[in-house]
């Protein structure tokens, strides 16, 4: 099997910048003498569940900083919405959440919305941060202090604070880390709800059976890509029995 | 630039200190406190007066003389012997033993500390004056009489000390305020989800200024009131003068707190810089020693920092008088500005999107 061949299993090419939300071409990116991005190919489609896929250093959370304008990479070519990544955020169409809850413990729950919405210029702002705590159920915290609440309410507050102006490209970093199978399987009915309101969602694992909830898959290690696809795509291409071998076999291809 | 950004940055800052109330007692209390112990120690304008032995066994001259100078209000006289003299000197029960030989008068002193030498010889010459003139001898030597031109001799080192302190607070409190402000905004990952949103560096930065300005500004108004009404300070001059220069130094010194926060990993690190900040202002700033006095090879270090150029100011107008319209005053406006905005720049500069 020739690398080639590993990318865009759907077989199509992202032509138009409205089927894609994110378009990433040879992205390259290195910190010192590690190159964290060796040229990374993938196409996201406007209102999937996408799923970045890989072990711990395999360059996630780098391509997701590339995407949100924090990193700028080597080479290659990187749209996200059309326009440069940083164009993007600026434009306020990005919303991206840390890997670990990045929240001012010493402010409560509202002031820390209230900030993020000014920094934001959302409208209505009383009215979108009530609409994003009911979405992540903590209306009846709004006055607490951040610091108070338990790590999982964190997880919560700074999912509310990505999306109170309405992204259309939503950016998590392993959101369900840490967090206890029932709230993972809240969250992930949330994503779902956010992504058939025609929000786009590129979200980080390293856990194998999160892929099952996503639309399409892409597998990464050492900062390329491996294969991109559904998880039945990627699973039958590899002519494995489930998604951990097939990312054997192609880490093995590599 | 988007001023509400700013606001909100600036509103998040106030907010946060809100509930942070060891830092809000560092920011309000501890100046206070400070200013109560300088107050204590330098307040009172009044100085010691020594005490003196005349050994009347060596002090070859008229008995009214030596009477008027035992008798003087610049120092507790007391007679005896030369011997009795030293002795006692040592066993500290006198401060200075004098006597004449030829025709100089020697004043025989502990001398440990260069302080209190001055002040001792100061009050013996003064009534070595008065006793000589009382004498009706026709000896009368010449009369000096210093008059002030600012201040006045009942100006305790308290007044001198006050503008200066002011600037000191300002600087080392919102100066470390700041860097361990900023260094959480690193360490914590909020840098790096502000960075993802639409707030630009300047934005971030001016926010800081406004929000830590603000706290500038109360603490600088409490330490006002302190010092004029508690420690009954004298001042003269401009109020909005006095918070010109205050503010202008402020932006200098939380802009240094955020280029500290990028040198720094921990907040630990950060602390660490303290002394390196402020130790050289605290001795080359005319804190203590006027600039003026120093080593001339300290002279250009001295002029490089901005606690330097406040206290100039803050002397000027607040002991002095002096307003806005002085070019003095101007000059040293202009010259914290100018560092203000370096600092300010080099913040800007130094919070880089690429913060991998």
């Amino acid at each position: 099997m020739r690398r080639g061949d590993l990318h865009y299993v759907s077989g199509e090419e992202p032509h138009l910048a409205d089927d894609f939300a994110v378009v990433a071409r040879d992205v390259r990116k290195r910190f010192g003498a590690l190159e964290a991005l060796r040229g990374l190919d993938l196409a996201i489609r406007a209102g999937e569940i996408y799923g970045l896929l890989g072990p711990n250093g395999s360059g996630k959370t780098t391509f997701i900083r590339c995407v949100a304008g924090l990193l700028r990479p080597e080479s290659g070519t990187l749209t996200v919405l059309g326009q440069t990544p940083r164009a993007a955020v600026t434009s306020g169409r990005v919303g991206y959440m840390t890997q670990a809850p990045a929240l001012y413990g010493e402010l409560s729950v509202e002031e820390n919305l209230r900030f993020f919405a000014a920094l934001e210029s959302v409208p209505h702002a009383d009215q979108r941060i009530e609409e994003a705590l009911r979405a992540v159920d903590l209306l009846d915290r709004r006055q607490s202090v951040v610091n108070t609440l338990s790590g999982g309410m964190r997880t919560r507050v700074s999912i509310a604070a990505t999306f109170l102006h309405h992204p259309r490209l939503l950016l998590l970093d392993e959101p369900t880390v840490g967090v206890d199978p029932v709230l993972r399987h809240e969250l992930w009915s949330r994503f779902r709800r956010l992504a058939s309101a025609g929000i786009t969602i590129l979200v980080s694992s390293h856990v194998m059976d999160e892929a099952s909830r996503c639309d399409r898959l892409g597998l990464i290690r050492s900062g390329v890509m491996l294969a991109e696809g559904s998880a039945a795509e990627i699973v039958s291409r590899a002519s494995a029995r489930d998604l951990e071998s097939a990312f054997l076999t192609f880490a093995e291809a590599l | 630039m988007d001023p509400r950004r700013v606001r909100a940055v600036a509103q998040r800052i106030v907010l946060g200190f809100r509930r942070d109330r060891r830092s809000l007692g560092l920011l309000f209390a501890a100046p206070i406190v400070v200013l109560s112990l300088v107050g204590a120690v330098w307040g009172s304008a009044t100085e010691r007066v020594p005490t003196v032995l005349v050994a009347t066994d060596r002090f070859d001259l008229p008995v009214t003389i030596v009477n008027n100078l035992v008798g003087s209000s610049a120092i507790h006289g007391r007679r005896g012997t030369f011997d009795e003299g030293v002795r006692q000197l040592r066993d500290g029960s006198v401060d200075a033993v004098v006597w004449l030989e030829a025709t100089t008068v020697h004043i025989q002193i502990e001398g440990a500390d260069p302080l209190e030498s001055g002040s001792i010889g100061g009050a013996i010459q003064k009534a070595l004056t008065e006793a000589v003139a009382a004498g009706n001898l026709g000896l009368t030597g010449p009369t000096i009489a210093i008059e002030q031109l600012y201040g006045g001799a009942d100006y305790s080192i308290l007044d001198y000390l006050a503008p200066v302190l002011i600037a000191f607070f300002a600087f080392f409190f919102i100066f470390l305020l700041s860097a361990v402000s900023f260094l959480r905004e690193r360490t914590t990952g909020t840098l790096e989800r502000l960075m993802a949103t639409p707030l630009r560096r300047g934005e971030l930065v001016l926010g800081y200024l406004a929000g830590f300005g603000f706290f500038a500004l109360l603490q600088a108004i409490l330490i006002l009131l302190f010092t004029v009404f508690v420690l009954q300070v004298r001042y003269r001059g401009n109020l909005a003068t006095i918070f010109i220069v205050e503010a202008v130094l402020v932006v200098g010194a939380v802009s240094l707190g955020l280029l500290v926060s990028a040198a720094a990993r921990n907040e630990l690190q950060a602390v660490q810089f303290v002394p390196l900040v402020l130790l050289p202002q605290v001795f080359l700033s005319g804190l203590l020693i006027p600039v003026d006095q120093l080593p001339q090879y300290l002279g250009p270090i001295s002029a490089l920092l901005p606690l330097t150029y406040a206290n100039e100011a803050l002397r000027s107008v607040m002991i002095k008088g002096y307003g806005l319209s002085d070019p003095l005053v101007l000059r040293d406006i202009g010259i914290l500005t100018a560092f203000g905005l370096l600092m300010a720049f080099g913040a800007v500069a130094s919070i880089r999107r690429e913060v991998a």
